[in-house]
């Protein structure tokens, strides 16, 4: 069975459901400029900043259409053709990556684009907008003990506490969610053999897998799960800011750093709003909003505001996921089918069946 | 004697100026042959350097991707009979060190097919494939020139052998980069050196020329006469020039102060005679009123200024005829004739002067045609002088017997002509200098002293030889060789 065949299979597993979605309308609906943006991003974190964006430009309306990073990947290139969407926002970077190493994306320049730091784009094509941590999110008070520091710590009370953790330590499932992948790939980059011994634990645990941040951040927020494990610290800070209950943990050993990219379709329908909208999400305006508003962790910070959850300041040493070549390895397919074979013979998940 | 052109150059100053704007110019042709030498070597030099610039970049990054290869081939190993490959990031992040180039690969085994990368990649090289041995090459693929390495060879364990292949590719966006950053700065120096090359050939050209425009304003800001040498520094280069120009000038004042004793002599030629033929006039008028005037010595006198005036005469024509023959020479090309035309009829016509002189001339001569390259006028006067030279030395002593004799004779190679008398002779001591101009022999026998020389000029005109030998038993023989002409021969 080759890739593509594959790919076809998952395609028509997933498209569908995401087809069915409406999108959310922003701006006036006489408007005839439209702005179609395909995003994986919760509506929650990027209504403000699509309202202040329609704002500013009156006679755009924008279609938001809130989709998962996987299925974001597939229906972009499935679209490829006939793209319905101008702007393709995702956490799952290697994906994006991959959508411009295989010419799926269009060159973007502007002054905006040209400001940020080479690190944060790729050949003019995929833009990061915002740079945040991937945490530990514990419910302090189901939590038996000290809270984990690091992820040493974290095996330590897992072995400590067997039956109090069986069953409730949450994270993704790699097979559903792209960013999942993403993580557990880059952990196993970083620290192969605690990652193996994670994996472990969480197998003999019987962890739980999800396909969504939400529903993860939910069950660690009602106590059944006690804590959740690579979350986007963005979601995770939003709801321990507003839930004294839950706390957010970056990893001494390591906190990987995450960036949300943005990217537009080669033959996107209407590329120019799609630039403004880009140009607006790096503009220092907007920046500045997802700061002060909580809503995401900008690329730089404005550090002057104390005790700002916002600015990261990670107790170990960060792991920035570098936005080039390298992440094409993650996304190997051998490599890819291997990982996710050990990842069910780990954690002793019979295979996906569709 | 002077050559001058034929319509006189008296030119405008504005006349001037628009030849000066025709004339090509030497410092323009120097500038424009060295300008298209320079441009020619920095063409050549670019398009070296492209080609050279495009080889290092590949060269560099082909590392890169040979790197790379290295390590995802160190990767594959069998798995349970199956072929399987784990690539390392490490050798992604080799090539990310091309920054914005997009990355292509593909495993595959012959006997088990596709194993992981872009499928659609094509896996045959453009050259043989060989085992183990790494091909670099270019190929398109998704839009674009990507740079590919290949590989592919055997992996064998104890139950199977397979042979695998890996295809790595890069787009060239960095090697691009690369090439035109080495050849724009390559550009820059060649474009330097080139426009400093041109510069000092301009300036070069300018210090070239100096001298020869130095020597030009030296020539022009003479006074009027100055003809001395020119004594200004000039280099080696135009050294010749200036001694050419000092030659020349040298040949200018010799030809001036012949001219300045030509006009001298010819002005005392004349003066002499006719200041004698005033006294005679003078001593003819007074015979009259003296005391002894008898009708005889009347007669006598007045049969003095005649002769005295037959010998201004002769003088007077020479004189004329000379310039003719200089002008002859000056302007007429030689043309085929016979040379026993002018020969034959300066006889006739000296041969009455000369009995009247008592003296017998005789032509000797057995020829019916002989051809040569001559002016027929000038030879005419050639055989005239020889002849009325040769009647009168001549005439001096009684006792000889009186007789010219003028001979023509054929040789293989030319004819020869000569003009025997038994005068006196002349001395060997003054045989070299008879042809001198106004050199006389003897002042007691009357002559203007331009005869010979005229002869002279006119023998070198013709290429001709001439000699003066002695006549036994004594007199002298003047002898005149003049080539004949030859048909075959290219010499029209």
């Amino acid at each position: 069975m080759g890739i593509f065949q594959v790919l076809c299979m998952v395609m028509l597993l997933h498209v569908g459901s995401v087809w069915s979605a409406d999108p959310v309308w922003f701006g006036s609906q006489d408007n005839t400029r439209v702005l179609h943006v395909n995003s994986t991003m919760d509506l929650a974190s990027f209504e403000p900043i699509l309202k202040v964006f329609v704002a500013l430009h009156p006679d755009i309306k924008v279609a938001y259409r809130d989709v998962n990073t996987l299925d974001l990947y597939h229906l972009t290139i499935d679209q490829h053709k006939q793209p319905q969407a101008s702007l393709v926002i995702s956490s799952a970077m290697d994906l994006q990556l991959k959508l411009v190493n295989d010419g799926y994306a269009q060159t973007y320049q502007s002054n905006f684009t040209e400001r940020l730091p080479s690190d944060f784009r790729w050949r003019h094509q995929v833009f990061a907008f915002s740079l945040e941590p991937v945490v530990m999110l514990v419910n302090t008070e189901v939590f038996p003990g000290d809270l984990p520091e690091d992820r040493q710590s974290l095996l330590q009370t897992i072995r400590q506490n067997e039956s109090i953790m069986t069953q409730r330590i949450g994270t993704y499932d790699i097979r559903q969610s792209g960013v999942g992948y993403l993580l557990a790939s880059q952990d196993a980059r970083q620290a192969d053999v605690t990652w193996g011994r994670l994996l472990e634990a969480f197998g003999s645990h019987q962890v739980r897998t999800y396909c969504c941040t939400h529903e993860m951040i939910d069950d660690v927020a009602s106590g059944e799960l006690v804590l959740g494990y690579n979350l986007l610290g963005s979601y995770a800070s939003q709801r321990a800011r507003d839930d004294k209950r839950l706390k957010m943990i970056l990893p001494k050993d390591y906190t990987l750093m995450l960036m949300r990219t943005a990217l537009i379709p080669k033959q996107a329908p209407n590329p120019q709003d799609a630039g403004l909208f880009l140009d607006f999400l790096l503009s220092d305006s907007a920046q500045k909003m997802m700061q002060t508003q909580g809503l995401l962790f900008p690329i730089r910070p404005d550090a002057n505001i104390p005790n700002d959850p916002y600015v990261v300041s990670a107790p170990g040493p960060t792991g920035v996921i570098e936005l080039d070549q390298q992440l094409l390895v993650g996304r190997d397919y051998a490599k890819q089918k291997r990982f996710i074979r050990n990842w069910e013979m780990a954690l002793e998940i019979s295979e996906l069946v569709p | 004697m002077w050559q001058t052109s034929l319509n006189q150059p008296n030119l405008s100053e504005e006349e001037e100026k628009k030849a000066l704007a025709r004339a090509p110019s030497l410092r323009f042709r120097f500038i424009v042959a060295g300008v298209l030498v320079i441009g020619v070597i920095a063409g050549l030099a670019i398009n070296l350097i492209f080609d050279y610039s495009q080889k290092l970049a590949d060269l560099s990054y082909d590392r890169l991707l040979r790197s790379a290869l290295l390590q995802m081939d160190e990767n594959v190993g069998l798995i349970r009979n199956e072929v399987s490959i784990d690539i390392p990031w490490s050798a992604f992040a080799t090539l990310a060190q091309a920054e914005e180039d997009r990355v292509f690969y593909k495993v595959e085994s012959l006997e088990q097919g596709f194993i992981t990368g872009y499928q659609d990649l094509n896996s045959f090289p453009p050259r043989f494939p060989v085992l183990d041995e790494i091909q670099f090459y270019n190929q398109a693929y998704s839009g674009e020139m990507v740079r590919f390495a290949w590989v592919q060879r055997n992996i064998i364990d104890a139950e199977t052998a397979q042979t695998i292949r890996i295809i790595l590719g890069q787009t060239r966006l960095s090697r691009e980069a690369m090439a035109a950053s080495i050849t724009r700065k390559a550009v820059e120096v060649v474009v330097l050196i080139a426009l400093v090359a041109i510069t000092l050939i301009i300036i070069g050209s300018h210090l070239v020329l100096r001298p020869l425009h130095r020597i030009g304003r030296a020539l022009e800001d003479r006074a009027v006469g100055d003809l001395t040498p020119i004594d200004i520094n000039t280099p080696k280069e135009t050294h010749h020039l200036k001694v050419a120009i000092n030659h020349f000038m040298a040949r200018l004042q010799t030809n001036l102060a012949q001219l300045e004793n030509y006009t001298a002599d010819a002005a005392h030629q004349l003066r002499t005679p006719l200041a004698s033929l005033k006294a005679l006039a003078e001593n003819a008028r007074d015979i009259g009123n003296s005391d002894h005037y008898s009708p005889e010595k009347q007669r006598q006198a007045l049969e003095n200024i005649v002769k005295q005036c037959d010998t201004l005469n002769q003088t007077v024509t020479l004189l004329l005829n000379q310039a003719v023959v200089s002008h002859r020479l000056q302007t007429h090309r030689l043309a085929l004739m016979d040379l026993l035309v002018p020969v034959t009829e300066s006889c006739r016509e000296q041969a009455l002067v000369a009995l009247r002189q008592g003296v017998h001339l005789s032509l000797e001569c057995d020829l019916k045609e002989s051809l040569i390259l001559g002016d027929r006028f000038s030879i005419q006067q050639m055989m005239q002088n020889l002849i009325e030279n040769a009647v009168r030395y001549s005439g001096q002593d009684s006792a000889a017997p009186k007789e010219v004799i003028v001979q023509v004779m054929a040789f293989d190679l030319f004819y020869r002509i000569k003009v025997i008398d038994h005068g006196d002779g002349i001395p060997d001591s003054e045989k070299e200098r008879v042809f001198e101009r106004f050199y006389r022999g003897r002042y007691d026998v009357a002559g203007s002293g331009v005869g010979l020389s005229m002869v002279r000029d006119i023998v070198n005109h013709h290429s001709a030889r001439v000699k003066i030998l002695n006549t036994v038993p004594k007199g002298t023989t003047f002898q005149v060789d003049f080539a004949k002409h030859r048909f075959d021969g290219d010499d029209q």
